[in-house]
């Protein structure tokens, strides 16, 4: 992350705000804060964030609309804040476009792992990809369709390399169930998650050490899946 | 007025209720016989069974009876007596009976409506009202606990030797916290009756989530887990990941730091059975019943509760149409075992060729 990254902060509640701005300023962020949605529009044209925090829970609208209103015309990351009994808000605000979510409450290490992979895979974009992705032990070959353990050759079916592949071009970030079926099995087979769970069972099973306690291939329950990057 | 909402089964009391209405409707009838023809008061007859039969179907008909008799004694030549001198008046009391049976028996059907309509309303509101309190609530308490965490985890990044137990401790007290109001949100949806939404999911998945969650408050101690033959089992994946991290939860809470937890899933029959066993001083006898109540509390508990996790375990499982149960595990300890019925049959493992044939493009 770069020094100096305006963080564009949505949240209603003052205190909330307060430990944002405390937390990410005294890591170099520059925070703005908006505490309604009115507010957060103007922002997030005039400050042009390179990261924006939005609580989905916001007094004077839906946090979900300002997400789709911003999405028209902005690519800028944003991570939603949103609380644990809140499955298909998070579900709905990733399908419609946000980048990651963070369950209240979470600490400043969780905050600032989700903001540095959010700004990863936004400068990424511009980048040329490389066909060789290495995490952890793991390396996968896009070109050649070859992954490796620990210098290992691991043979995947072509369904599993195409999960672990996807996974990986978005390391760090969750994944929706339906994102993930949407891009393996096709726009046609966004319903049948059990196939999907399945297979990656079997794919924890080839990359994990232990796969009741993944290290990489984590669940996130009512939710997707995070190829874990560090 | 007659009782907004009548109850069900006619008491005495609606009977002594119909008997008095027909007889007012007499007295009316023969107050006003001088200007009233014989279909007027059999009008009036008509009225005073739909008024009887707002008090139930048996004082109706009792009302419709009463009427037929009451309208031949009183105003049908020879008055006085049950005799009836032109027989056509037997055909108009056999319509006045059957009239007066089918619009009391209406009359019930339509007051039966009304109260059922009106009950759902009222559950529908309550439902409403529970549920919109407690998101209120839960947002009311999630807030400060979420600035709690924060600021500790803030403090911790800068603060010095001395001050990083005391903020550990703020931070991992916060997270229970934060674990009671899960527990008290999900006991809340469970007893509501809110259907759970059910999928084939492999058991290793919720057991990989529940332990990555427990992380921290599991402060290393060695979980065991062993799961046969990759166990599907057919549940709700968040009410799942919440049943299993409740029962380890609940093992580490109440045995001694650096025991084993075993975590055991397999199938049997159409059932998925899932177990937690533990090396700690089991369930006392008598008490595994108890330990499934809610605010039930052990005695030698390390950490206290307040005693929901386990009664939210046991509402998933009944949510489910399952079972749950404790029992002492050989050799110490106590064991327990959630049976996990299949909601449909169990599906065949691989992709249908079309979803197979889509991916091999």
């Amino acid at each position: 992350m770069t020094a100096g990254d305006v963080v564009l902060v949505i949240e209603d509640e003052t205190a909330m705000r307060r430990f944002l701005a405390q937390a990410l300023g005294s890591h170099g962020f520059k925070v703005i804060e908006a505490g309604t949605c009115a507010q957060a529009v103007a922002l997030a044209t005039e400050a042009r964030p390179a990261v924006i925090l939005l609580d989905l829970g916001l007094p004077d609208g839906d946090g979900l609309e300002l997400l789709r209103t911003l999405r028209e015309w902005s690519t800028t990351p944003v991570i939603v804040l949103s609380a644990r009994d809140r499955e298909d808000d998070k579900v709905q605000a990733l399908d419609a476009g946000a980048d990651d979510y963070l369950t209240k409450p979470f600490g400043v290490s969780e905050l600032l792992a989700r903001i540095r992979v959010a700004l990863r895979h936004a400068r990424a974009q511009t980048v040329t990809e490389d066909p060789v992705i290495a995490i952890g032990p793991i390396r996968i070959d896009q070109a050649r369709h070859e992954v490796t353990v620990a210098e290992a050759p691991v043979h995947l079916t072509p369904i599993e390399f195409r999960l672990l592949a996807f996974l990986a071009r978005h390391a760090g970030k969750v994944l929706t169930h339906r994102q993930l079926l949407h891009e393996v099995w096709g726009p046609r087979s966004t319903q049948h998650t059990q196939y999907l769970r399945v297979h990656m069972a079997a794919l924890r099973k080839k990359l994990e050490t232990d796969p009741a306690r993944p290290r990489w291939l984590t669940t996130e329950p009512g939710v997707g899946y995070r190829l874990r990057d560090e | 007025m007659v009782a907004a909402l009548p109850s069900p089964r006619p008491t005495w009391r609606g009977y002594v209720f119909a008997a008095a209405v027909v007889a007012a409707a007499t007295l009316v009838g023969l107050a006003a016989s001088q200007h009233a023809s014989l279909a007027d008061e059999a009008m009036l007859y008509s009225l005073a069974i739909v008024v009887a039969a707002h008090a139930g179907r048996g004082p109706g008909l009792l009302a419709a009876g009463l009427s037929v008799l009451a309208f031949d004694f009183v105003f049908v030549e020879p008055r006085g007596t049950l005799a009836v001198a032109d027989t056509r008046f037997v055909f108009t009391f056999v319509v006045m009976f059957v009239v007066g049976a089918a619009i009391g028996t209406l009359t019930v059907r339509l007051k039966r409506r009304e109260r059922e309509a009106m009950e759902a309303q009222l559950r529908a509101r309550t439902e409403e009202v529970r549920s919109s309190l407690l998101s209120a609530v839960s947002h009311d308490l999630r807030t400060p606990l979420a600035v709690i965490t924060g600021m500790a985890t803030t403090l911790r990044e800068t603060a010095g030797d001395a001050q990083q137990e005391g903020l550990d401790t703020i931070v991992e007290e916060a997270e229970r916290l934060s674990r009671i109001l899960q527990n008290l949100l999900a006991a809340t949806k469970v007893d509501g009756g809110a259907a759970p939404r059910r999928e084939w999911v492999p058991v290793e998945e919720l057991v990989g989530a529940a332990l990555q969650r427990l992380d921290d408050a599991l402060q290393g101690r060695a979980v065991r887990v062993d799961i046969a033959d990759d166990a599907l089992a057919h549940l709700d994946p968040v009410l799942g990941e919440l049943l299993i991290g409740n029962l380890v939860d609940n093992a580490a809470k109440h045995t001694p730091a650096g025991t084993p937890i075993d975590v055991r899933v397999r199938r049997e029959g159409a059932a998925a059975i899932l177990e937690v066993a533990d090396r700690g001083p089991g369930v006392r006898a008598g008490d595994e019943q108890r330990v499934f109540e809610k605010f039930f509390r052990s005695q030698h508990a390390a950490r206290a509760g307040v005693g929901l996790g386990l009664a939210v375990c046991r509402g998933i499982a009944l949510a489910h149409g399952g079972t749950i149960e404790v029992e002492a595990r050989p050799g110490g300890g106590a064991v327990f075992r959630v049976r996990i019925p299949d909601g449909e049959p169990l599906p065949a493992l691989d992709a249908p060729p079309a979803l197979a044939a889509e991916a091999a493009r």
